[in-house]
Order: C-alpha cells, then structure tokens, then sequence
C-alpha cells in the first residue's frame, strides 16, 4: 500500500520532489505524529548512531504497539470528536480512558464511532454517550454530517446549500429523522441519565424558507434509501416495558440504525471522510480541503488513490493502525520539508514538499517538558484541596504556580487552542502566544537548573561542544550545525558572568524558533 | 497623532524594528512602484483612526436616537431638543443632546436579518455578496487595510467585559494576524509584563539568538507560517515596549467620573486612552442590550450608559483636534420592534432602525432618513449595512469601488458592491 501511496503522489506531482527527511527529521515527525512527543534526546542519538536497514521501519512499529500511541490519539480523536467542548454526562477521565482503551490493539474506526452513536450509556462503554453531549437533535445532525461525511450542512437545515448543488435540505432532514427520537431519562434507582430512543410513529416534516412545499422523510443518508418507519398494532412497538423511571424501548430505534449504517463500509461517504481527515492528520493536508466540504465541486487532488485507500481501509476492517502504518511508510510521508533545490513555492496539493505542521496544544507542553526535562509534571496530580484560578493566571489576580498536570495542560489548551466548539486548526501564530512564550513564568521555571533538567545536566557540562550536541538533540532533536556550535561557545564566552543565565537563554531561543514550533 | 514614548525611545531595538516593520508594509505596497500620488494617499490615510462602539443585542432606537412621542407605539420617555434646532431625542440621552451638533445620527438603517446568530457577524462583516468566504469584521478589515497606524502597536484592540487574549476569529480569510488583541474588562494580558526575572538586557540577547534560529530555518523553506510565526514575536515586543498605554493609574480622576464608573464608561475611556496612542481600531462592546422583556426599565438603566461617556469621548476628541481624523461609530446588530410585546419589551427590528457616526469625514449634525409616522418602516430610501461599510471606508480614504482584497488569487470587494456611500452624512 505505502509503494501505491508514492506511485500515485508522484504521478501527479508535476515537479521535483524534495528528497527523503534526514533521520532526525524523520525521527522527530513520527515521534510528534503517532506519540505526540519530541523524542528524547538519548533515543535522537541512538538513532542518529543506529546504521542498520529498516531502523525506520522498526521505529514505526515500536510507536505504534507503545502505550503512548492511545494516550497521543485519545488527545487527537478527543479534539477532533468534540473540539473541546465540555459535554458533560461523563467525566472527562472516563472518556478519555474509554478511548485509550479503544486505541489499544487493533482499534477500529467504524466500531469506535458506531459505539458513540449509538450510545444509552449502558454497560462498558457508558463513556461513549459523552459524543452524544445533551442530545441536541441539531446540533447532532450537524456534528455527525460534518465530522463522519464530511459535510457542513448548517445551511441545508432551512433551505437547499446555495453554492453546493450536492447538499440538500432533505439530506439535513433525512439525517435529522435518525436522531429526532433520542433524548436524555433518568433512572430513578441509579439517579443517572440514559439515551432512550421515543417510538416513531411519522416522518419529519420540513419546508424550504424559499418555497411553500412542504416535505418529508423518513431517516435517510445522503445517497441511501429511505428507512421505512414500520407501524405496529396498538401497544405491539415495545420491545422492553417503562421502568425504573426509563420510557419503554422501542423495537425501531432509528439511532441505533444510523450507528450501523453509517459507520458502514457500504457508506463511502463515511469511509472517505475517515480517510481524508487520519491523512490530514499525518500529511498536513487532506484530500479535499476544507475538511468538511466534500462535493463535486471541490473534488480530491488523488482521487484514484483515495479510491484505493477507501477499498483497503475497508478490508482491513477499519483497523487505524494500519491506515497511519501504510501512510507512515511511504517516501510521501517521509520527505523533507526543505524545498527541492531551486524551487522557491510548491503547490500544496502536490505534496512534493513534507506539510509544516503547527503542534497541537497537548504536542507543544508535551514536547516543551521533553526537551527541558521536566517530564515529571507529567505525572503531578491535583491535590484536590483548592481549585486552580486559571483566568485569574492570566489576568495577575492569581500570582501562584500551577503544580498539577491537569492544570497546566488547561493553561496551554486556553493559550494555544482554538475555543470550545470551534475545529482545531492548522498553524496560527498570534501574539498571546508569543507572549505567552517569552513571559510566562512557569515555562520560565522550567528553564531554571533543577535536579536533572536539562538546564542543570547543559551548566554541569565544560566543553561548549557537548552542551551544544546535548541542547540540540534535547530541544530540536538533532544535532548542531557547525555554525550553530560556533555561535554557542560565543555566546557563552561573551557572557562568562552569568553562565547559567546564559544557558537558560540557550535553551530558550530554540524553544521559542519556529523550527521546534512546528512539526516539519 | 501623539505618541509619547516611541519617538523618546532611541533603543537599537527600537530603530531596528521599525526599520523592519517598515520593509514589511514595503513589500505589500511594493517599493519599486512607488509614486508621488500613492504617498500622498498613504499620508493622507496615515492619521485615520476608528473607534466602535458596539451595544450588543440592539438599542432601542425609540429611546435614543428617533422618539416619536405621541406615535402608536412611543414608549413612556419624554423627548428632549438637542444642540441642533428642531431635532429631538430621548430623554435618557441629555449628554449627547448637548452635542449633537457634533455629530450625525442615521434615522433610516434598513437591514435584514432579525436573528442575533448570524445578526452580529453579518452586520460587522458589511454583509458583502457571499463568495463562499468568511469576511472579516470591520476592524480586522481596517487593520488590514491601512495597517497600524503606530507599527508599535496592533492595528486593532477590542475593549470587552469578561475575558480578554488575542481573538483572530474576526480575521476571517485574512489570517489570525489580523485579529483583534482583547482587553478583558479594559486590562491588558498579564503576559503582557516581561517577569523580574529577565533583565531588559538578557531579554535583548535570548531574542536575537531566536531570530537566528528563525533564519537558519527559513533559508530551506520560504514558508508564510515562519514569517507569521516571527511577526507574532515581533508585535509581542513592540506591544511590551508600550504597556504604559494600559495602565489604569494614569488615568485622570476627573475623566473617569465624566465617562462613568460603569464598564462602558471605564472602557470608552480607555478607548479614548488607546486613540491618543495611535491604536488605529478600537471596539467597545457592551453586552446584554436585547430587551426583549422590561424595555423601558432596562433603556433607563442602560441608556445613561452610554450616553455620558459617548458624550465626553465625542467632546474630548473635539478638545484635542482628532475629531477630524477619528470615526467614531456608535450602534447594534439591528434596532428594535415599534410594537411593544405582552413582556412590555421590544424585539429584533431590523426594518428600520438608527445609528450615530462622528468625526473623520462625517458632517456635523446631520440627521439623515426619517421612518413612517410610527417609526415602523423607513420612509423614503433606506440604508443597509453595506452603505453603511462603503461610507465608512470611503471616509478613511479607502475606494471600496477600486480597493479589493486579495484572496488565493482571487480578488474580492472590501464591501457589498451593489452598494454606495450614504453622500448625506458626509461632508
């Protein structure tokens, strides 16, 4: 599969091809990509060092059976599912250990999210409901249109799409019929809440606010039959009578048919969205872009091998594994980010050139407690005496120091996320974060000397020549340039009387260039 | 325009990135064609500067700005003679009353969509045609169009109540550098303030080292995002270079009780604060305006609001000579409904409602438009929000007939372009 992806890439690449990413290059981009982290800098020397074939091949494999490939993707899918709105009928542990749990082995796609379509919030995989949020019909036909078809329908909710002919009103109703009989109830034993599913007994109505028909329709996917809404003999359409304070179940539960319906290797629709956004993920750009605007008329820079993809990710059961390995392995995913030799632009859907790709929020405080070696806060938890003040963080009223991980991780996501309900983005640089960067105190004591850190480790070092390898390979993840070694001892020399100091703006520099910044 | 600190700065720094910020407006306006008239222009548009005054939810035009005592649908509010002879209006507005011959009010707005959801971006968007992009709002489209006007300082600063950061969601197509730095409840970020822990000098030093990282990085890649990346360092120090212009213990006692103790007063102080600073776009936003229950009780609580500090704003601006380079524009997403419902509120009225604009090209007391005898519908023409965006950039000396933006190669109007200037409010 990786031979096809490159053999279809470059037949359409209509230029030079920049060359293959050195190994540190590659190093750094599968490390952030499938694990979410920079790698140490004792794993960038052992494989900078490593002259054996098939290092790539084995770094892949190893990435993606360790366990902080599902802590990584949980963050990734948990972003990309609820771009970080806080729908709360589940904690947020329980979700984020539902879909670690998910990411373990061999996850599946289409299983995952049939799961959180279909949730009620019984059993195992109760965790899965927190998708389903209050179970707001619309916003449900929204987020499923848009995140599984990649279709962003809001439009079509009260007339035909204006500019795309493929998206109508009835394709925002026919999805809306699937989950118009979905609603929270709650248990009156357990005192905890469960989607139950109304018995249907009509079509949903609608009408064009530019005509006077008015429509129908039973529940329908884009492209698909209509579901005929069976009628049954008085009191005949229960499959389990009320109790506990939960309504009767119904036999026809339209929800739990759009969960495998939808979620189906008979829906292309689905399974090209699936693709096109785990591709965007690792190359940097999808297929189609935006993401949520698949039609005709914006149609895949590769379609044929979009069409492979879709046939292959199908038969191998939607296993995301596979999908991120085959991408992984190619030459396309492997290639540098440096412009081929005399070119000055390319065009980004050739991708003859790797995509830069900006660190998610969770990558960069991962990546920044790597490279300083303040791993540890990582594992700091909440005392659970005092609730941390983060507005009041960033607006002075609350001068005090964030210890636990929880809370820090907050403080980036505020700072470098984009907010609650809005999809996250590719690279935007602004000036909170520059600012946030240069002054904030607690990225500012992680760079002070501190038992192993990496500022304690660069100050025991004589030589500038090993603080120089031991910096670069800590923060940047390779080693330094000649004239980056030159202006290291310069620096230092220039500075004898605050050495420490000295070392701290070292490491400062390269945490703040765009060159650790980015995933490139 | 006064700018206390940056012409008394003779720092290295400072010389070197204006120097830099200087090639950066260059290569947008390209050096190499530079003509005698293009500079005249750019003079011309250099002192504009734009504050608005944004009541969130939709004033009530009855109460404010177009009484029409003794109508059908008049509220319990007296209306009062203004500064200029025969022209009334509320009660509740007896400061600007008293200035009104300083400014222009427009009686005939005439929008369309009474829904708040897509009401405020579409309104501070100009509703141009859709092309399938999102538009960015007003101020981003300024920041964009003339630049900062101080290159120390962001071209476009919201004042809001609650939280504040840097919101590029406004930016629209033209990219988060064109977004707005937000002060929540007037205060700048805390981030803002460089830690006693770096001296000014190690600060100098840790910044080239960054640059030269940046460089080494881009001379293999010519990437937009690495330029962006580095112009966001570069506003972040320019803005720390100036953190005096939000400091609250410079304010004047006597000018806060004339604005008010109220957040809006306090906050188009600090509006007037920034404009004196050289911050070209300043947004005010108030909240909560949507009365759709207890109208009246509401208009005289809130009303008295805006009045008083929009009053000394328009008068101090007039003091200090910047009235004729500074627009300021004082409106909603819509008006609100003649009919008065059984909650004794008013709802969306986007038909016809009022607006003020002053300063900057606008006439000195002009009442523009008028309704029918009810104030339901305007009588005669009717304005909608893309006159109001053509007006607006044509007083800043931007042609929105020949001005477009540039867009993946596409060019794109800066304003409805089935629309025009209103010519009545403009001298």
């Amino acid at each position: 599969m990786s031979a096809a992806i490159d053999r279809l890439i470059t037949a359409k690449a209509g230029g030079p091809l920049a060359p293959v990413a050195d190994d540190a290059a590659f190093l750094r981009r599968i490390h952030l990509d499938l694990v979410g982290n920079i790698p140490t800098s004792v794993q960038t020397r052992t494989f900078l060092r490593d002259k054996s074939a098939g290092k790539r091949s084995r770094v892949i494999d190893q990435l993606l059976a360790s366990k902080n490939f599902a802590e990584h993707w949980t963050d990734r899918l948990s972003v990309m599912l609820l771009e970080r709105q806080q729908l709360s009928q589940v904690p947020d542990d329980e979700w984020r250990a539902y879909l670690k749990k998910s990411l373990q082995d061999q996850p599946r796609w289409n299983v995952l999210i049939g799961e959180m379509i279909a949730a009620t919030g019984k059993g195992e995989s109760r965790a899965a409901m927190r998708f389903l949020g209050k179970g707001n019909h619309h916003r449900l036909t929204e987020d499923i249109s848009r995140l599984f078809l990649g279709r962003d329908l809001e439009c079509a909710r009260c007339h035909d799409h204006p500019s795309v002919d493929d998206w109508t009103q009835a394709h925002y109703w026919g999805l809306y019929a699937y989950l118009n009989q979905t609603r929270l109830a709650t248990h009156s034993g357990e005192k905890r809440s469960y989607f139950v599913e109304n018995l249907a007994t009509k079509k949903v109505e609608f009408q064009s606010v530019f005509f006077d028909d008015q429509e129908d329709t039973g529940p329908r996917l884009p492209g698909g039959k209509e579901i005929p809404i069976p009628t049954f003999d008085e009191h005949q359409g229960f499959e389990k009578p009320a109790a506990d304070g939960l309504p009767a179940v119904p036999k026809f539960r339209p929800r739990e048919r759009l969960a495998r319906d939808l979620a189906s290797g008979r829906n292309n629709l689905f399974v090209r969205n699936s693709i096109n956004r785990f591709w965007k993920l690792m190359m940097g750009r999808g297929f189609w872009m935006p993401l949520d605007q698949a039609h005709s008329e914006n149609p895949p820079s590769h379609p044929e091998l979009l069409d492979l993809l879709e046939r292959q990710f199908v038969a191998h059961q939607f296993d995301i594994k596979w999908l991120l390995r085959q991408i992984a392995f190619s030459a396309s995913y492997q290639r540098s980010s440096r412009l081929p030799p005399g070119e000055t632009e390319v065009e980004p859907e050739s991708y003859r050139v790797a995509h830069l790709k900006g660190l998610t929020p969770e990558q960069l405080l991962h990546s920044i407690l790597r490279a300083t070696g303040n791993e540890e806060v990582r594992a700091q938890e909440s005392t659970g005496e005092e609730k941390f003040d983060h507005r009041g963080y960033f607006t002075g009223t609350n001068t005090g120091l964030p210890t636990a991980y929880a809370d820090i991780r907050t403080i980036f996501v505020e700072t470098f996320g984009q907010p609650s309900g809005v999809p996250e983005d590719d690279f935007a640089p602004g000036l909170n974060k520059a600012l946030f960067l240069m002054n904030d105190r607690l990225v500012l004591h992680w760079l002070q000397p501190r038992k192993h850190n990496l500022a304690s480790r660069l100050a025991q070092m004589k030589s500038p020549d090993a603080i120089a390898k031991e910096l670069y390979c800590a923060v940047l993840s390779r080693l330094p340039e000649e004239d980056e070694q030159q202006e290291l001892s310069t620096y230092l020399e220039a500075h004898p009387d605050r050495r420490r100091a000295g070392l701290s703006d070292l490491i400062w520099a390269l945490l703040t260039s765009t060159e650790f910044r980015l995933n490139h | 325009m006064p700018h206390p600190g940056s012409t008394s700065c003779q720092s290295p720094f400072h010389a070197l990135s204006r120097r830099r910020v200087l090639g950066l407006l260059g290569g947008s306006i390209g050096f190499g064609s530079l003509v005698q008239p293009a500079i005249a222009r750019e003079i011309a548009k250099k002192n504009k500067q734009v504050c608005l005054i944004w009541l969130d939810g939709g004033i009530s035009q009855f109460e404010s700005w177009h009484p029409l005592p003794g109508s059908q649908f008049a509220g319990p509010f007296r209306s009062i003679p203004t500064s200029i002879p025969g022209i009334h209006f509320s009660e509740l507005l007896p400061h600007t009353a008293r200035i009104a011959h300083k400014i222009s009010i427009i009686r005939s707005m005439c929008t369309k969509d009474p829904n708040h959801s897509t009401g405020v971006p579409r309104i501070q968007r100009g509703d141009p045609i859709d092309r399938g992009v999102d538009y960015p709002y007003l101020g981003s489209a300024v920041a964009k169009l003339l630049g900062p006007a101080d290159p120390e300082l962001p071209p476009y600063v919201w004042i809001k109540p609650g939280n504040g950061g840097f919101i590029a969601r406004e930016a629209g197509f033209l990219g988060a550098e064109y977004g707005a730095l937000a002060l929540g409840d007037g205060k700048a970020p805390i981030h803002i303030h460089r830690p006693e822990s770096i001296s000014a000098q190690q600060d100098e030093a840790r910044q080239i080292l960054r640059e030269r990282a940046n460089q080494r990085f881009k001379s293999y890649r010519g990437s937009s995002e690495i330029d962006a990346y580095e112009t966001s360092y570069r506003m972040a120090r320019q803005l720390m270079a100036r953190k005096d212009i939000f400091d609250d213990t410079r304010i004047d006692p006597g000018d806060r009780e004339r604005y008010g103790s109220h957040p809006l007063g306090r906050h188009i102080l600090r509006a007037r604060h920034l404009l004196e600073s050289g911050v070209r776009f300043v947004k005010v936003n108030s909240y909560h305006w949507d009365t759709h229950s207890d109208n009246f009780n509401m208009s005289q609580r809130l009303i008295p609001q805006i009045d008083q500090p929009f009053a000394a704003l328009i008068d101090d601006l007039d003091e200090r000579g910047m009235l004729d380079d500074v627009l300021v524009v004082l409106m909603s997403e819509f008006g609100r409904t003649p009919i008065i419902n059984s909650r004794l509120g008013r709802d969306h009225w986007p038909d016809c409602w009022s607006l003020a604009l002053a300063g900057c090209g606008i006439r000195r007391g002009a009442i523009v438009g008028n309704s029918d005898r009810d104030g339901v519908f305007v009588d005669g023409t009717g304005y909608d929000i893309g006159d109001l965006f053509h007006t607006i950039f044509s007083v800043l000396g931007i042609d929105p007939r020949r001005k477009k933006y540039g867009h993946k190669g596409q060019k794109l109007a800066i304003a409805h372009d089935e629309c025009g200037p209103i010519r009545e409010v403009m001298t």
